[in-house]
């Protein structure tokens, strides 16, 4: 029978493992937003030997899973560290801790995935905006800045918060390196009482409120920077 | 002189669409170009900006001499700031109010402060006669309106040298009218300009000088007299008997 009593208590044990999901996602993202800048400046201004680099690195990040790439870093880093050290380098191949394994991880998946939706909001900028800015006077670097960005991020707001909110559900896979979060906190506690089904609606009851925390938070965004931008 | 462009040649994958071209503006000169669609007018104009980068020719522009093959950022940026392009669909920035259209230019191409450029801008704005939709986005405006802010932008510092290309080929017939009426304006005032247009009236009644332009070629210049009363290419009489079957 389902067991009430223990799912209410169980409730505000899984939840304090919820900063864990939330920092992870935050700080792969954030990292990864960055990546993907550099990534499409790369791809964009065509780069010799970079470009053919990045554009097999992210088709071949967005065509695997991502428990894969979390197994792969998991397992390859500390191996890279090696040999990095090994040729003089100062790091230390042991002191990784998995959450900076899974930070990678997620951070070069996040720097694929947005690499693509920053670039296709990039083109649908309407590159005319472009040549109207510089024939204005204003230098190539000022044109985008002033004309072509604040666009590009318009756009780009809708794509960024799916792909955000669907990395955060994602992070439920890495309690399999050992990390505590909300899915794996859900695992202890159960296994503690044999009781599965109570812990796990736990769970998900917390995945859907922290996803629709943050899908009205780049909704109301979303909302600001159009009237802002384009006052519609 | 404003501006020369000697031998200018420019292909898009080997279809040569300038084929040479040798032309020369003096103040205060309005010159319309015409000619069929395709014709290479449009990239005319885009070279003059550094819109398009030429496969060979150059460019005279007040005492610079210019190559329009690979021109230094200096150069573009001083041609850029001395003239103005005034765009077929307005190309007004999206992201900014009709007022902020002109500021824009003023305080971040031209280095000007931001209170002397609202002032600037407010008074270009009043000419075309739309101060009061200064705080508009151009989503919020008419075609004519955009096309007239586009105008204001254009002409605010009074640039050495204006570039249409086709200013009002997307208006609906009933905003056309305006719009020309501002560009006859500036041609009074002395504005000298490069004109795109198929408007043949504006040709006639405010051109101190209509080309006639075609597969990339000037085929005939002259006064507008000359060239609608008494064309001496065949391609011109073809090309204006067209038009006037059209308009
Ligand atoms: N970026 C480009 N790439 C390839 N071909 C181009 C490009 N821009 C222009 N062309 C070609 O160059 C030729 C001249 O084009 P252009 O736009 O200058 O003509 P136009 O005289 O302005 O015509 P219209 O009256 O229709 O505006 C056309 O055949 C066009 O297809
Ligand atoms: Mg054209």
């Amino acid at each position: 029978m389902f067991d009430m009593k223990f799912a209410v208590s169980a409730f505000p044990q899984i939840l304090t493992a919820l900063k864990v999901t939330v920092y992870l996602s935050v700080i792969a993202v954030l990292i990864g937003t960055i990546l993907a800048v550099l990534i499409v400046i790369i791809r964009e201004k065509k780069i010799i030997v970079l470009n053919q680099i990045a554009a097999f690195l992210v088709s071949f990040i967005r065509g695997t899973p991502v428990i894969v790439q979390m197994y792969v870093v998991y397992y390859g880093l500390p191996q890279l560290l090696l040999i990095l050290k090994s040729n003089g380098f100062d790091v230390n191949p042991n002191g990784l801790s998995a959450l900076a394994i899974a930070i990678t991880a997620y951070a070069l998946n996040a720097m694929a995935n947005l690499s693509e939706s920053i670039k296709s909001a990039y083109h649908s900028v309407d590159y005319r905006q472009y040549e109207a800015a510089v024939s204005v006077g204003m230098t190539p670097f000022r044109a985008m800045i002033r004309i072509v960005i604040p666009q590009l991020i318009a756009n780009l707001i809708p794509n960024y918060a799916n792909f955000f909110i669907d990395l955060t559900k994602d992070t439920s896979l890495v309690y399999n390196i050992g990390i505590i979060e909300i899915m794996a906190k859900a695992n202890i506690i159960s296994s503690i009482g044999f009781k599965y089904l109570e812990t796990y609606l736990d769970a998900l009851i917390i995945y859907v409120v922290i996803c629709w925390v943050f899908a009205r938070i780049f909704r109301f965004s979303e909302v600001i920077v159009r009237k802002k931008v384009f006052q519609n | 002189m404003i501006l020369q462009i000697k031998d200018l040649k420019k292909s898009f994958n080997g279809n040569e669409v300038l084929k040479g071209i040798n032309f020369k503006i003096d103040k205060g000169e309005v010159v319309v170009i015409i000619g069929p669609s395709g014709s290479g007018k449009t990239t005319l104009l885009r070279n003059i900006n550094f819109l398009e980068s030429a496969d060979s020719g150059i460019m005279k522009f007040q005492d610079e001499e210019i190559n329009l093959v690979n021109p230094t950022k200096k150069e573009k940026l001083l041609v850029r700031r001395q003239t103005a392009m005034v765009f077929q669909n307005y190309n007004l920035f999206k992201n900014k109010t009709a007022l902020e259209n002109i500021t824009e230019g003023l305080i971040f191409g031209q280095g000007i402060k931001k209170e002397q450029a609202v002032n600037l801008a407010e008074m270009a704005l009043d000419k075309v006669g739309l101060l009061d939709k200064k705080d508009f986005y151009p989503s919020q405006l008419s075609g004519g309106q955009q096309q007239r802010i586009g105008i204001a932008r254009a002409t605010v510092l009074n640039p050495a040298l204006v570039l249409f290309d086709e200013p009002t080929s997307a208006l609906d017939p009933e905003l056309v009218g305006t719009v020309l009426q501002d560009m006859k304006r500036l041609a009074d005032e002395g504005q000298t300009m490069i004109v795109v247009t198929h408007q043949m009236s504006f040709a006639k009644n405010v051109a101190t000088r209509v080309i006639f332009f075609d597969k990339g070629e000037i085929i005939e210049e002259g006064k507008p007299s000359e060239i609608f009363e008494h064309p001496q290419n065949i391609r011109t009489k073809e090309f204006l008997s067209v038009i006037a079957e059209d308009y």
